[in-house]
């Protein structure tokens, strides 16, 4: 009897039994991560309830960083100081991710953070333990350029931004990319959400001569608040969005018609994405999961296989990654196929452009 | 062999605190030039990393002010111009926050300052932006209420820009106190392994001058006590292995001396008594042969009598007979006392033979002991090298000193501890060469006994030859008494034959008066010659007495050069 308690109790010392810990870091407290949170909840039961990690189970440790690159830093610090941490997903948003990459990159053990959402293309250049699963801004800004010149055939466009590391990175590629092809950017007006009001910016717009397309660059709350405004003053430009943009489709205002360009969309093609979808739709009452969410998932299953390869040490899981696609074989992901560049980013990854119809985002072909 | 045994050599020793020394001096250079390179270092590095940031921070505050300015200006102008500069100073500015952000010497207080200040920045540019555009639409007052949040949240930026540039004076500040601390702490680590290794030269140094001074002082007592003629064994204690060699040749010449004087002592005693005894014989037989010469005188004049008044009575013959048979009595006494002086002469011959051989080693003894004498002169060389050694060392650690000193005093206020501490070692080096020189001077001492020793050896030595030679003397004049005893002996026998056959003559003339004076000129002239036989034996007799007292005063002189030493 005795023997069989200690055996019990040493089985239960031994690791198989405690979690491994992957931070989630997010402006959770927000509509816009909901997704996220919930996409890698639903990534990490999936695992655990087929064994976990080499035996373990995985746990997700959630910080809110309210998408602020302050309390990011924070949050950052909290993370990369327990050793019992093995990588982050997250951040969420650019500024953030941003200001704690600096965080995870240094010190004696550095920290792997997979971005599911941070476009950012200052992110590529963040250090060699940040990596993304989503395109770039300069990805979204080129092709949201190529659509709005190409397909939409647009001459003048009005830029607002939201004046953060995301905003100003998607105007500036969108702007470089839209005055090669012979575009006209007539306003570039930064934005937050301290700006009492978009009025002056959209009056203007139209007082001198419109504007074909108002690129919003910028978070869903202020796309809301744009196109209110827009509506307010009875002016009607095409809206194009970037992916941040992405959510303003179930905005209690109308978004009809409205284009955003996204790393990923629910009804994309693939038995993995359907199956995410499903199990999504499922288990949370019917909502669809956003780029966000995809992504999320996607770097917890990422994370997992690394695990199950090299354990639980930082660097082997760095060095894991940095070789997906090259070393090992692309990862097959609900947002398509994940191979990560010497940079961190995520290959030749095209964006997907939507349309808001009757309150859903639909996937435009191109 | 014990390895310990290596420890109780001078060389050793010496060698070992030179060795303390010079590797704590080595250390202290060490520690110095690392402390100095660790500094120099540290002082390029942190003075890189504060340019890098407080260039960085100096072009963002310039960009910031510019951007300001330039939206301030578009208020009020609503130039081309202004809104051109405010757009790209915005632009300077968001970059110039990333290239500070991104700098890894940025303190982590900083950062979220500047994350603050880009956050304020990003929220004037909108705010400012928003009353561009009131302006523009011709909303004076919705812009100018517009620009007052945008200079509230320019104002706040500035002021935490200004923040920022203090914050690297205070870290600036910061760095020169920890740059002062660790070259504080270097310094009193390098004065610390200075005091101990000069503690440890000098508890070596006095340990080891202890060491050879202590014995030496022993050494030299002892050997002054011998010069001194008590040669009675010394105590000399333990000494390292050179002076221990030195004290056992000191201790082995002891004893060498000691038997010898003893021996010396009891051979000049015997000598003397035997001389004693002889002269007392002599003496002896100097009188008895006095008083055959008078007899014999007194038996002449009595013949000669006795021829000039042969006329008278026979009483006359009758006292004849008397006095010959006297002189026969006499003669024979004479022949028995020269038997004894024989005898006598013949047993102190072998003994004054066998004091002559004892003298004979004697005087080997003493050439041995002057031959181990020059020995332990020769030992003192090695300690002179010694003393050389150590004058050599101290002479290069004076040497050393003074260089140090010239170097800590080019190396200006850092190095006046140091001087003070070359002219503490320049000292134990002088004080070395003043021990070495009293160690010099204390062996010149000792050589200085040792020679005066060398010299009362040869003396002794001499005096030895000169004892040998007396006893020589001696057992001559032995052999010259012996043949003079036995001249006395024949004539006395011939005299008391003479008187016998005198003494048959005189019956005879009582019998014959006729031929009584023929046979009394006869009997004349056979006294003369017993006589002159007597006075030869008496001129023997004295010689041997003169030879005896020769041997006598030897002996004395002998007794009293022994009686010197205290064995």
């Amino acid at each position: 009897m005795l023997l069989v308690t200690v055996g019990l109790t040493l089985a239960a010392c031994g690791s198989s039994d405690e979690p491994i810990l992957i931070g989630l870091a997010g402006p959770f407290s927000q509509q816009r991560a909901q997704s996220m949170q919930l996409a890698a909840q639903l990534a990490v039961s999936e695992i655990n309830q087929q064994g976990g990690v080499r035996g373990r189970p995985l746990q997700l440790v959630v910080h809110d960083d309210s998408g602020m690159a302050d309390i990011a830093v924070r949050v950052a610090r909290t993370l990369h100081a327990d050793p019992d941490v093995v990588a982050v997903v997250g951040h969420m948003n650019s500024g953030a991710t941003l200001a704690a990459a600096r965080v995870y990159n240094s010190g004696d053990n550095p920290l792997v953070e997979i971005s599911p959402s941070a476009s950012s293309p200052d992110l590529s250049d963040a250090g060699p333990y940040t990596f993304r699963v989503c395109p770039s801004d300069s990805i979204h800004g080129i092709q949201l350029a190529e659509w709005a010149r190409d397909q939409l055939g647009a001459n003048r466009v009005a830029i607002l931004y939201e004046n953060d590391a995301y905003g100003r990175g998607l105007r500036t590629t969108f702007k470089n990319s839209f005055t090669e092809r012979g575009g006209q950017i007539v306003s570039d007006d930064p934005f937050s959400n301290i700006l009492p009001s978009f009025e002056p910016y959209l009056t203007r717009i139209r007082s001198r001569g419109g504007a074909d397309v108002v690129l919003f660059a910028g978070a869903r709350d202020g796309a809301e608040e744009m196109l209110r405004t827009l509506n307010m003053i009875r002016y009607q430009p095409t809206v194009l969005g970037g992916d941040g943009a992405a959510g303003i489709e179930t905005a209690d205002i109308d978004t009809e018609g409205v284009y955003v360009s996204l790393a990923y969309l629910h009804d994309q093609p693939g038995a993995r994405n359907e199956a995410f979808t499903s199990a999504y739709r499922r288990i949370y009452g019917g909502q669809l999961p956003d780029h966000r969410g995809a992504g999320a998932y996607d770097a917890v299953y990422l994370l997992a296989r690394a695990i199950e390869s090299v354990g639980v040490n930082r660097a082997r899981v760095r060095d894991y990654l940095a070789g997906v696609g090259d070393e090992t074989e692309p990862y097959d992901g609900v947002t398509g196929s994940i191979a990560f560049a010497a940079n961190g980013d995520v290959v030749d990854r095209d964006v997907v452009i939507a349309i808001v119809r009757n309150k859903r985002l639909e996937s435009v072909a191109r | 062999m014990n390895p310990w045994a290596a420890l109780n050599t001078l060389r050793t020793r010496i060698v070992l605190g030179e060795a303390a020394l010079v590797v704590g001096l080595v250390v202290v250079a060490v520690i110095g030039i690392g402390a100095l390179r660790t500094v120099r270092n540290t002082v390029a590095r942190e003075l890189a990393s504060l340019t890098a940031v407080s260039a960085a921070n100096s072009r963002l505050v310039t960009t910031l002010f510019e951007q300001v300015r330039a939206a301030e200006q578009y208020l009020t102008d609503g130039s081309v111009e202004a809104r051109n500069a405010f757009r790209s100073g915005g632009e300077a500015a968001h970059t110039y926050q990333r290239r500070l952000q991104a700098l890894s010497e940025l303190s982590e207080s900083d950062r979220l300052v500047v994350t603050q200040v880009g956050v304020l920045q990003a929220e004037a540019e909108v705010l400012y932006s928003f009353a561009h555009a009131q302006q523009d639409l011709g909303r004076r007052g919705d812009a100018q209420s517009g620009a007052r949040l945008a200079r509230e949240r320019a104002t706040e930026m500035l002021r935490l820009v200004d923040l920022l540039s203090l914050s690297q004076s205070v870290g600036a500040e910061a760095t020169a106190t920890s740059l002062e601390q660790a070259a504080t702490d270097r310094e009193m680590l390098v004065w610390t392994v200075l005091v101990a290794s000069v503690l440890i030269a000098v508890a070596i140094g006095v340990a080891t001058l202890q060491s050879v001074e202590r014995p030496l002082t022993r050494l030299a007592a002892a050997a002054r006590r011998f010069g001194d003629g008590d040669l009675r064994p010394v105590a000399l204690g333990k000494m390292p292995s050179e002076l221990a060699e030195l004290g056992e040749a000191l201790d082995r010449l002891g004893g060498t001396l000691r038997t010898l004087v003893t021996e010396v002592v009891e051979e000049s005693e015997r000598i003397a008594s035997a001389a004693e005894d002889l002269s007392a014989i002599s003496e002896q037989l100097a009188a008895t042969s006095g008083d055959v010469s008078t007899a014999m005188e007194e038996l002449s004049s009595g013949a000669q009598r006795q021829v000039a008044g042969l006329d008278e009575s026979c009483a006359a013959a009758q006292t004849l007979h008397e006095t010959t048979e006297d002189a026969g009595h006499v003669s024979s006494r004479v022949a028995e006392l020269g038997a004894d002086i024989h005898q006598l002469a013949e047993t102190y011959g072998s003994d004054i033979d066998a004091a002559g051989n004892t003298l004979v080693e004697l005087g080997n003894l003493v050439q041995r002991t002057a031959r181990q004498v020059e020995e332990l002169d020769e030992l003192s060389e090695p300690i002179y090298e010694f003393i050389d050694l150590i004058k050599q060392i101290s002479s290069q650690t004076n040497l050393l000193a003074l260089n140090a000193a010239i170097e800590a005093a080019r190396a200006g206020e850092r190095g006046v501890g140091f001087s003070v501490v070359a002219e503490e070692v320049r000292q134990l080096a002088d004080t070395s060469a003043q021990a070495a020189e009293r160690v010099s001077g204390t062996i010149t001492t000792i050589r200085d006994h040792v020679s005066a020793m060398t010299e009362t050896m040869a003396t002794g030595r001499a005096q030895a030859r000169g004892v040998g030679a007396v006893s020589q003397g001696a057992a001559e004049a032995l052999r010259q008494i012996v043949t003079s005893v036995r001249e006395v002996e024949t004539e006395s026998r011939r005299v008391a034959g003479q008187a016998a056959q005198n003494l048959t003559a005189v019956d005879n003339i009582t019998r014959a008066l006729k031929s009584a004076s023929q046979a009394a000129q006869s009997h004349a002239s056979s006294s003369e010659e017993v006589a002159a036989a007597a006075q030869e034996q008496g001129a023997s007799t004295e010689e041997m007495a003169a030879q005896a007292a020769v041997l006598n005063r030897a002996a004395e002189h002998l007794r009293s050069l022994v009686k010197a030493f205290r064995a």
